[in-house]
């Protein structure tokens, strides 16, 4: 874990009923198009949205997607070994099979499952028909989003004053690397 | 002429030694090309590749190696039409598809046989699909050696007086497809163009450049301290959303621009491209005087990172000038004329480097006590006695005084964190951002690179911190002596410089030293003894596993520690970057630190690809920009945005600070909350180092445009499908308030 320091510590306690949740909870996160490098950016586009909320032993997944370059073909959460890299599938969301849609899903979820939702090592993405289906090396897909508890977000060019929401500050996200599997 | 044949078998051993006994399946094989596409595949090589990929494939910084055990661990379960197809789609960089489908079919049939693949009967098609590890080892055969003792190719960058042989002009001409048909403008005349005459030109002394006139910019970041804040204010909060266009002046095209514009006495000195330095009228934007120091930039359209320089200095009656192939020069600044010139490493040519002069130098420099103090980049390869230096050389006459090798050798303090590697194994710790200077301490401070190669497990070092890599240094500037020394990423292994601005700020009696490198902690050290104060992440870093933020301790990922060269690895941020070259302005009048923030994340397999992805967090915005308070590194505000931001900052005492960005934007934003005051849309990205003066009590605001450079222009090119920017427009803008304000 990254400790605080003590004089931010103080304002990480303010942020903490937003930002560190117990087992219920709202999570969030904005979908964009990964992963991208000069062959796959030309069949990779488009945006979305989605929610999940929990018990802690259930999760409900809402979301919409807009702007694919070719129709979606299916839609999962994903596990990762910590914080933002890429890890396995272990639920099926339902999908709009199309460039813009909605997914949804509920899930029990296990123990190990509610941590790693807790921690940011949950994801969601969604495939389509031109996103390599075998990419050539490392993860797939076509949009991506990791759920972190929900926070304030502003528009692209407003500014913030004061805190802004950093992952590894704000959430107990999961740094120490462990195999997916376990989740 | 040297025997070529032993120098590139050289070379081609000294990349893959390590990884020839698993190779030995590919040995022999035939590949899927011919002999004749291996000949024209190196000239076109060459030609398009090499001023990246360097001749002997050894690769640069941004720019991975294209042979021996990088190579084959990037690409060997891979096959030959992923290759063609990353090659014809991804390069030369930023133009891909710009070759002709035969020069691609023959650079990957080149690429092949320098890695061991024998030619065959058959012609390499863009669908020939064969696994690569099943024809090609990583080790050149004699054949792909002999090839190239054949043919005739440019050494080293062209010399003076000549440009490349084959310009996009000529390409056209040929009927080719060129992607840039703008820039095909090579400079092919050098030498003093234009000699000035500037009347009344006042000398630069040591007290100007410890306490500058607010009126000039003298220096890289302004003031020794590294504060790139101006202390005028006629062009304040209030008015500032009239500014206006002043004047404008074009820029040679090509290459790699990032220049920062110096003014003395309205006087401004400028570099671009091609080693072109001109004297300017800072308030009409009249030419003064000219001198092409070439040599031109090694191809048409946007360059590398190593073929630029980020400021001048001035000493006396000279302005002093870095140049990419490591050339030091002194030039009158009233006339443009060469008072002398001098290379950093005495024209030191690395072994089986085909020519190439060992050491490059693209950081700029800073002048103290008559001493013009430089860094150097590109000296990392492993297998000879060099190494990477700061060197100091006398204003007057350019001759060397000291220079302090940055890597820990045998013996000296630190030497025994390079595992068992021996001392021409020990390779890195470039110095490609100028350092900073404390008057009172007397005593000169530098960030360093990381070791190399960058990869852990390609390096050989174990665990070792690999001193003085990814560090501040403080050294005496006129003896070289280090003071001491902190190493912020121990044994860093992902491209992750901390190599960035130092910059000196005092807390009443505390003296302390900032600074914040590619993984995005800001850092705050005693300046006067080393010793760790506070530190901040400043973006999302997975990196860590932990990091203490009371001992600045990191701990890297156990994935990261165990890397291996043919499995992905991923990381936040990746090599683009929290923090990189676009430094931090410091606004003393309310103590903030106002940093350009990048949030992008990569996928890596071994050095050789790389994959993108957004920064969790982020909402798909590349750029941010932040202040903090650097007493207590408290967030004061923040802002993102789509396009991440390709210059400096400059804030002024009329609390407004100043920004450029990927997508052509160059802002005004009021330092007390972030908020955007005026903004004006230019004609290409906005990079480099903005900088406020003021001539005849008027002020005004410089900024470039210009293209090139390493991860921060190759990661949004790729993540930003919707940016569309023109391959030309390398320029100067100077904005002022309007003439009855």
């Amino acid at each position: 874990m990254f400790r605080k320091s003590s004089g931010s510590f103080l304002l990480s306690l303010a942020f903490a009923a937003i930002a560190l949740p117990a087992l219920a909870a709202d999570y969030q996160t904005n979908l964009g198009p990964m992963p991208l490098d000069d062959e796959t950016k030309l069949v990779i586009a488009g945006r979305g949205e989605a929610t999940a909320s929990s018990d802690g032993k259930t999760m409900t997944v809402k979301g919409s997607f807009h702007g694919l370059l070719s129709n979606a073909t299916e839609a999962h959460i994903f596990v990762s070994p910590i914080c933002g890299v890429p890890g396995k599938s272990i639920f099926n969301l339902d999908i709009t099979k199309s460039t813009s849609g909605t997914i949804a899903g509920t899930f029990k979820l296990t123990s190990a499952q509610a941590a790693a939702l807790r921690t940011g090592k949950l994801y969601i993405q969604i495939n389509s028909e031109k996103a390599p289906e075998v990419y050539p090396w490392g993860p797939k897909g076509n949009l991506w989003g990791w759920l972190f508890p929900a926070h304030e977000t502003v528009g692209a060019n407003v500014p913030q004053q004061d805190h802004w929401f950093i992952p590894q500050l704000d959430t107990p996200c999961a740094k120490k690397f462990e195999d997916a599997d376990n989740a | 002429m040297p025997n070529k044949t032993i120098l590139l078998l050289g070379a081609a051993v000294a990349l893959g030694a390590a990884a020839l006994a698993p190779m030995a399946l590919g040995q022999g094989a035939s590949g899927p090309f011919t002999q004749a596409q291996v000949a024209s595949g190196r000239q076109a090589f060459d030609a398009n590749c090499a001023p990246c990929h360097l001749q002997d494939l050894a690769g640069t910084n941004d720019a991975p190696a294209l042979a021996g055990t990088p190579f084959m661990g990037a690409w060997g379960k891979r096959t030959t039409a992923q290759l063609y197809s990353k090659i014809a789609t991804t390069m030369p960089l930023g133009q891909g598809g710009s070759l002709s489908e035969a020069q691609y079919t023959d650079i990957v049939a080149y690429i092949l046989n320098r890695n061991g693949a024998h030619a065959g009967t058959t012609a390499f098609t863009p669908t020939s699909a064969v696994q690569i590890d099943t024809i090609a080892n990583g080790r050149a055969p004699a054949a792909g050696a002999a090839v190239a003792q054949n043919s005739t190719r440019q050494e080293s960058p062209a010399p003076s007086g000549q440009a490349p042989a084959q310009s996009n002009f000529a390409r056209a001409m040929a009927g080719q497809r060129v992607s840039d048909p703008g820039a095909f403008g090579l400079p092919n005349r050098f030498g003093l163009s234009l000699e000035g005459n500037i009347q009344n030109y006042v000398p630069v002394t040591e007290a100007m450049m410890v306490n500058p006139p607010d009126s000039d910019w003298l220096m890289f970041r302004r003031n020794y301290q590294g504060w790139s804040y101006s202390p005028l204010k006629q062009i304040n909060a209030q008015n500032v959303g009239s500014l206006q266009l002043k004047w404008m002046w074009s820029m040679p095209e090509n290459g790699t621009m990032e220049i920062t514009p110096i003014v003395h006495n309205g006087v401004m000195f400028v570099w671009g491209t091609g080693n072109t330095v001109q004297a300017l009228n800072a308030g009409t934007g009249e030419l003064l005087w000219e001198n092409r120091l070439g040599p031109a930039p090694r191809r048409p359209g946007p360059g590398p990172s190593t073929e630029e320089t980020r400021s001048l200095g001035l000493w006396g009656n000279n302005v002093y000038v870095n140049t990419p192939y490591g050339y030091l020069y002194a030039l009158d600044a009233r006339t443009g004329k060469e008072v002398w010139k001098t290379h950093i490493t005495d024209e030191l040519k690395i072994p089986g480097g085909n020519g190439n002069m060992f050491g490059g130098s693209t950081g700029g420099v800073i002048i103290i006590k008559g001493r013009v103090l430089v860094g150097m980049t590109n000296c990392g390869r492993n297998g000879d006695d060099n190494h990477c230096y700061i060197s100091a050389y006398d204003a007057a006459t350019g001759k060397r005084d000291w220079k302090f090798i940055t890597t820990a050798l045998t013996g000296q303090p630190g030497g025994d964190s390079w595992g068992k590697l021996p001392d021409n194994m020990r390779k890195g710790a470039e110095t490609w951002i100028a350092g900073t200077y404390d008057p009172e301490l007397n005593t000169t401070y530098w960030g360093t690179a990381q070791a190399k190669p960058w990869r852990r497990d390609l390096r050989g070092s174990g665990d070792g911190a690999t001193n003085y890599a990814n560090s501040t240094l403080a050294l005496d500037p006129e003896t070289g002596k280090m003071k001491w020394w902190y190493q912020h990423a121990p044994g860093e292994s992902l491209d992750l410089d901390e190599v960035f601005e130092r910059v000196l700020i005092d807390h009443g009696d505390q003296k302390t030293v900032m600074t914040i490198g590619k993984p995005g902690i800001l850092w705050k050290l005693d300046r006067v003894t080393g010793k760790f104060i506070a530190a901040v992440p400043t973006v999302f870093n997975n990196v860590y596993e932990n990091f203490d933020q009371k001992t600045g301790k990191v701990v890297y990922r156990k994935d990261i520690h165990d890397q291996k060269v043919d499995q992905w690895l991923s990381s936040c941020p990746g090599p683009e970057g929290g923090h990189d070259w676009q430094a931090t302005s410091y606004h003393q009048p309310s103590d903030a630190l106002i940093i350009p923030l990048s949030q992008s994340c990569v996928f890596m397999l071994g050095n050789g690809s790389q994959t993108y992805f957004e920064m969790p967090g982020t909402d798909g915005n590349m750029g941010r920009l932040s202040a903090y308070r650097t007493a207590d590194l408290k967030p004061l505000w923040s802002f993102q945005q789509r396009a991440p931001f390709l210059t400096g900052v400059v804030s002024t005492a009329g609390n407004v600070a100043f920004v450029g960005d990927f997508d052509r934007v160059f802002r005004a934003v009021d330092t007390s909350n972030g908020k955007t005051l005026w903004k004006t849309r230019l004609g290409t990205t906005v990079q480099g180092y903005p900088v406020s003066f003021s001539v005849d009590g008027k002020q005004y605001i410089a900024v470039t445009t210009g293209l090139g450079g390493g991860s921060p222009q190759a990661k949004p090119g790729t993540m930003l499908r919707e940016v569309h920017r023109p391959p030309n427009g390398y320029a100067l803008f100077v904005f002022g308030l309007p003439d009855d304000k």
